[in-house]
């Protein structure tokens, strides 16, 4: 089942979403041969969800400029090479992903990157966990159009095999909410961490449907 | 103030310091160990580098109370004589100009050379361009990496 | 053949001595005249040297030391002039050991390290002192063994005859020490030579590779304070009020002060540039305490306004004004331009250039565009002081000492035999320590807190408080006739706060009307000496501009500047042209055939050539280009220098290596911008350097060999590796580059 939204993708109409009626979601099926290019398309089918493309998609919009933002996608580059400041110049020595996104050899993220933001301006941001998209899976942020992100993030393939569950808990992770305690001198993503969650939850929870190409 | 015990080199120094103080200056101002370098103070040029639990930590941005219960590893500790490969390759390849980055770019050579035994350029690449040398010698300090593989090699001595 | 091209002239003395415990002291000075084709080169070195000595000990034990004289930050000396005394002594280089020398201008003279010169004026008063010692140690052998001296052989430290008599060095050291000092020495032959020219380690190297506290910020004293200074926060601003409150209630803060550098006034010696007068000083126990502490200071501050400084040197004491003004680098080229514009300062002329431009069938005109440069050595100023109240220690790194005496003896109000100072190994100079405002500021924090005080800048103090390279621009011009032939040449150049011209370098002297003019903006963002001055603006412009009018001309080129080079040999223009068209020409002709130019097999690469003559040397650089990742990169580089006898090829080797790097990374990302007067760049961070995976896969370093005397190599072979970058950069992109950085124009911020 497809649905339009009267306006185009690029505009949003204001409409009410229909009532939740479960917090028990399943990803029943996710796959990018399901995918057409000419419209939103649903990326998750719920059995227990309200569809409603225009909110999905409306929500999205702030998904997608947060996650297009430096503290967002930085650490989800197109290359091995993660990005730098607010206007995402390639990391200054060139650290490489790794298998596991964690840096290698004597470059490794943890090495600069500690726990916890060092004090200072120009100082590495810190996180315990702190690294990339590991080489299987990328993750790639940069240079993506609002479609292919969205695509992209719900596929199972591509995403880590996260379900609805994983990705709504996925807002809560502790390196996505580094962007919002980015460090000394670095802007903060363009909405809350609260803001972004409700668009996140809302985009999931009314079909993840990607806006139009 | 706390007190914090660092194992340097297989040493413990029981120090009195702020938790916060970057792991160089207690390395250097309360443990008086001068082979590791200040060179930018924002982890930018590797001339700190030290080993914390075998990874190659910048130790000016990394909090002293980071290391605490764990080895430290400095350039003066790296081998009792000298004998590191990647040291023997160093003085083997003559690869300083002034010197001062290149207890950093040793450091950061030994992890290297301990996870990837046989590197290739595109290795060196990617663990030393973390490291800078003003006086430009990275052809020198290439050379030198593969002259200490060949050296682990032959007699067996891992960093 | 002649073989003193180096244009020292000298007369030499040598005095022997016993050493206390026994053994041969041998001192060696001499007095020189200088006479270099352009004294600016030289860092406005005194017409005059001082008396120059160098220590010779030869040990007991048979060990031989060597005190050096010149202070150490890459190039090598502490190695390569011990090698030329070892040389003319015949030791076993095993034996030789080397000390770094204190400050001591009776003894130890110039102590100078900089343009390019510590080979260059140690050459033949070191083989010299070899010479003698060994001399008196064949003398005293003779007497000994009494057999005629010419019949006493020496091998590597032994002494011989051949009846089978043999002695140690060290046996008869102390003897030697009573003979005279020979008045006619005869030194070797390059052909013999065993030591120069043969490629010895670093007398350092294990030091280096062990950690050993070998670096200023490395040496400690008990009870030594940390001390840092504010300063403005840009080129302009000065000190109105702070509050130090918070930052005196930190932990181990012993004091907060403001301290006047030079009162107003005051004399100062061309080396004694500061960038700011008016230090806001933070003292206390320990380097974190005192960058914390830093962290609470309330200062604030205001417009300077115009300063005046009163500079001594040899044309006597001028007033100069400081402009106030906060400025920008926006700002800067636009004045840049109008001042380009007016009519400038004529500094040589040859033939009719007007008409001559006039007539021209093709004239040529480009302009290019260098920003400032912060040296950024790996290690930041720094200094120890200990100022008492009859007598002061300064230990530390520091390239010319002797230019930091006078003024400290007047801060102090000490006479100079008071002050003692020591040289550490520098983590790199580039030219910035041979400005020793940050030994002054240390010598009075000491002496206001009466304790030993390290002063210590941080990155960002180091960077945005610095001594930079000059902003330049030049304009060059030339006219072609119908033929193609090169018939004027014009460069009008012009920076700020001096221009960038050499007007008797090369096309001059190969070109029949020829005109440079320069002119200069005052400024009050800090300027010095930076790894080849004007050379390395010039030798980008210039050499870009070359290449540009040769396939203007339709010629290869360098086959162009060979034409260029053979005019100015056989035919010079002019009388003051500094360089030997020889050399030049040798150095591209070594580049060409090493590189196999115009041969096939190379076409995976975009080939830029340029060559340069600075510092007394020859270079020549052809600079391989690929695309890697979507960007330009330098993969492979051929080098071809002519320094005359190379003393420690595989040092020099390294030197020439490095010089690259450094080029290839200034040329595309070097610079320092300010807006209203504050630096834009801090640290390395926005900064960019050059980085391991950026440095080319070889760098192949040829040298021309002859016997002629040596000359420097620290900065030759850095200025044409610009003008080789932008040359290849124009094959590999088909448009030229005129404006410092490169990476500005062919990088874009993903």
């Amino acid at each position: 089942m497809k649905q339009k939204p009267e306006n185009g993708a690029k505009r949003f109409v204001s409409k009410k979403a229909v009532t939740m009626l479960s917090i028990f979601i399943f990803i029943v099926a996710v796959g990018a041969s399901a995918f057409r290019n000419d419209l939103p398309e649903k990326e998750i089918k719920f059995n227990t969800i309200t569809r409603d493309s225009v909110a999905s998609v409306q929500a999205f919009e702030i998904v997608y400029k947060t996650l297009m933002s430096p503290r967002c996608m930085n650490c989800h580059p197109a290359g091995d090479v993660p990005l730098q400041g607010d206007d995402s110049h390639l990391h200054a020595m060139g650290p490489k992903r790794g298998v596991d996104g964690k840096g290698v050899y004597a470059m490794k993220c943890s090495n600069c990157h500690q726990e916890t933001n060092v004090a200072g301006l120009h100082m590495p941001p810190g996180n315990p966990d702190w690294h990339l998209p590991p080489a299987a899976l990328k993750m790639v942020f940069q240079g993506k159009s609002a479609h292919e992100l969205a695509k992209q993030l719900v596929d199972k393939k591509q995403n880590g095999n996260k379900d609805m569950q994983k990705l709504i808990e996925h807002a809560d992770d502790g390196l996505v909410l580094a962007g919002w305690n980015p460090g000394e001198g670095r802007t903060l993503p363009p909405v809350t961490h609260a803001e972004f969650k409700k668009a996140w939850i809302t985009w999931l929870q009314s079909g993840a449907f990607a806006p139009k190409k | 103030m706390a007190k914090i015990t660092l194992n340097i080199n297989k040493k413990d120094y029981p120090l009195e310091a702020d938790p916060q103080m970057p792991l160089l200056w207690a390395i250097r101002d309360l443990a008086g160990l001068k082979g590791t370098k200040y060179g930018c103070g924002v982890a930018q040029c590797g001339a700190c580098v030290v080993h914390l639990d075998g990874e190659a930590v910048r130790s000016c941005v990394t909090k002293v109370i980071r290391a605490a219960g764990k080895k430290v590893v400095t350039i003066e500790g790296l081998s009792e004589t000298n004998s590191h490969p990647v040291q023997k390759a160093w003085q083997e390849i003559d690869v300083p100009q002034c010197g001062y980055c290149h207890s950093g770019q040793i450091m950061s050579a030994a992890v290297l050379l301990r996870e990837k035994p046989n590197p290739t350029d595109q290795d060196i690449d990617d663990a030393m361009a973390g490291n800078i040398c003003r006086c430009g010698t990275y052809l020198r300090i290439r050379e030198a990496i593969h002259t200490a593989a060949d050296l682990q090699k032959k007699t067996g001595t891992k960093g | 053949m002649n073989q003193d091209k180096t244009g020292l002239d000298r007369r030499s003395f040598l005095k022997a001595s016993l050493m206390s415990g026994g053994g041969l002291m041998l001192t060696v000075s001499w007095l020189s005249s200088f006479k270099s084709a352009d004294k600016s080169e030289m860092l406005n070195l005194p017409e005059q040297w001082a008396t120059l000595n160098g220590y010779i000990h030869i040990m007991p034990d048979n060990k031989v030391k060597l005190i050096c004289p010149n202070p150490e930050f890459g190039q090598n000396v502490m190695t390569s002039l011990p090698m030329m005394l070892a040389e003319e002594l015949d030791v076993d280089w095993k034996n030789v050991t080397v000390e770094m020398g204190p400050h001591d201008p009776a003894k130890l003279g110039a102590q100078f390290t900089g343009g390019s010169n510590s080979v260059r004026m140690y050459w033949k008063p070191l083989r010299e002192a070899g010479a003698a010692a060994r001399q008196m140690l064949r003398e005293a052998a003779a007497q000994t063994w009494n057999v005629p001296v010419g019949e006493v052989t020496t091998k590597a430290g032994i002494l011989s005859h051949s009846s089978g008599k043999s002695a140690k060095y060290g046996d008869m050291a102390s003897k030697a020490a009573s003979i005279p000092v020979p008045k006619d020495l005869k030194l070797k032959a390059p052909k013999d030579f065993t030591i120069i020219r043969n490629s010895k380690k670093n007398v350092e190297i294990k030091k280096i590779t062990s950690g050993k506290p070998l670096f200023g910020l490395d040496y400690s004293v008990d009870g030594m304070l940390i001390a840092m200074i504010q300063h403005p926060p840009a080129f302009g601003m000065k000190l109105k009020s702070f509050d130090a409150a918070e930052t005196l209630k930190m932990p181990g803060i012993k004091d907060v002060f403001t301290q006047k550098l030079y009162a107003d006034d005051l004399e100062q010696g061309g080396f004694d540039t500061r960038t700011f007068n008016d230090l806001l000083v933070i003292v206390g126990n320990s380097t974190w305490e005192v960058m914390n502490a830093r962290k609470k200071l309330v200062a604030n501050w205001e417009p300077a306004g115009d300063l005046k400084d009163k500079i001594g040197g040899r044309g006597g004491v001028k007033e100069v004004t400081i402009p106030g003004a906060l400025e920008s680098t926006t700002t800067q080229l636009q004045q840049m331009q109008e001042y380009a514009a007016k009519p400038a300062q004529e500094l040589r002329r040859d033939g009719d250039p007007e008409s001559a431009f006039k007539n021209a069938a093709q004239v040529i005109e480009r302009t290019y565009n260098g920003p400032f440069l912060a040296h950024n050595t790996m290690e930041p100023m720094n200094f120890f002081a200990h100022v008492t109240a009859d007598k002061a220690l300064l230990v530390g790194p520091l390239q010319a000492p002797g230019w930091t005496e006078p003024m400290l003896s007047k801060l102090l109000n000490l006479p100079p035999d008071k002050i003692e100072i020591q040289m550490t190994r520098m983590g790199g100079g580039f030219g910035r320590r041979a400005y020793g405002h940050y030994l002054y500021e240390a010598a009075l924090i000491s002496k206001k807190m009466k304790a030993p005080v390290k002063l210590m800048y941080t990155r960002e103090d180091d960077m945005t408080y610095g001594i930079y390279r000059p902003m330049y621009t030049a304009t060059y011009r030339a006219a072609l006739d119908a033929n193609k032939n090169l018939i004027a040449f014009h460069v009008k150049g012009g920076g700020i706060p001096e221009h960038p011209i050499h007007a008797n370098r090369f096309p001059a002297g190969a070109v029949d009307n020829y005109l440079a003019e320069g002119w200069q903006i005052a400024s009050n963002i800090t300027i010095g000496a930076f790894r080849a001055p004007r050379s390395n603006f010039n030798a980008a412009a210039e050499q870009s501009f070359l290449d540009e009018v040769a396939e203007a001309a339709g010629k290869d080129p360098i086959a162009f500047r060979l034409e260029l080079l053979k005019r100015a040999k056989e035919k010079p223009v002019g009388k003051n042209n500094e360089y030997d068209a020889d050399r030049y020409a040798g150095v591209l002709e070594l580049v060409r055939d090493k590189s196999n130019w115009n041969k096939p097999g190379n076409e995976k690469y975009k080939r830029g050539v340029a060559a340069y003559f600075c510092h007394n040397s020859y270079a020549a650089h052809v600079v391989d280009m690929v695309t890697r990742d979507g960007q330009p990169y330098v993969e492979r580089v051929f080098s071809a220098m002519d320094c005359g006898i190379v003393i420690n090829p595989d040092a020099a080797t390294n030197m020439v290596q490095g010089a690259v790097v450094d080029g290839i990374g200034n040329a595309l990302y070097g610079q320092l911008t300010h807006k209203d007067g504050a630096a834009q760049q801090s640290n390395f961070h926005n900064y960019r350097m050059i980085r391991m995976n950026e440095a080319p896969k070889s760098v192949e370093v040829h040298f021309v060999q002859n016997d002629l005397d040596p000359t420097g190599l620290g900065e030759p072979p850095f200025p044409p590796v610009f003008g080789a970058v932008a040359n290849a950069l124009y094959k590999m992109k088909g448009k030229r580059y005129y404006n410092q950085p490169f990476k500005d124009e062919t990088e874009k911020v993903i």
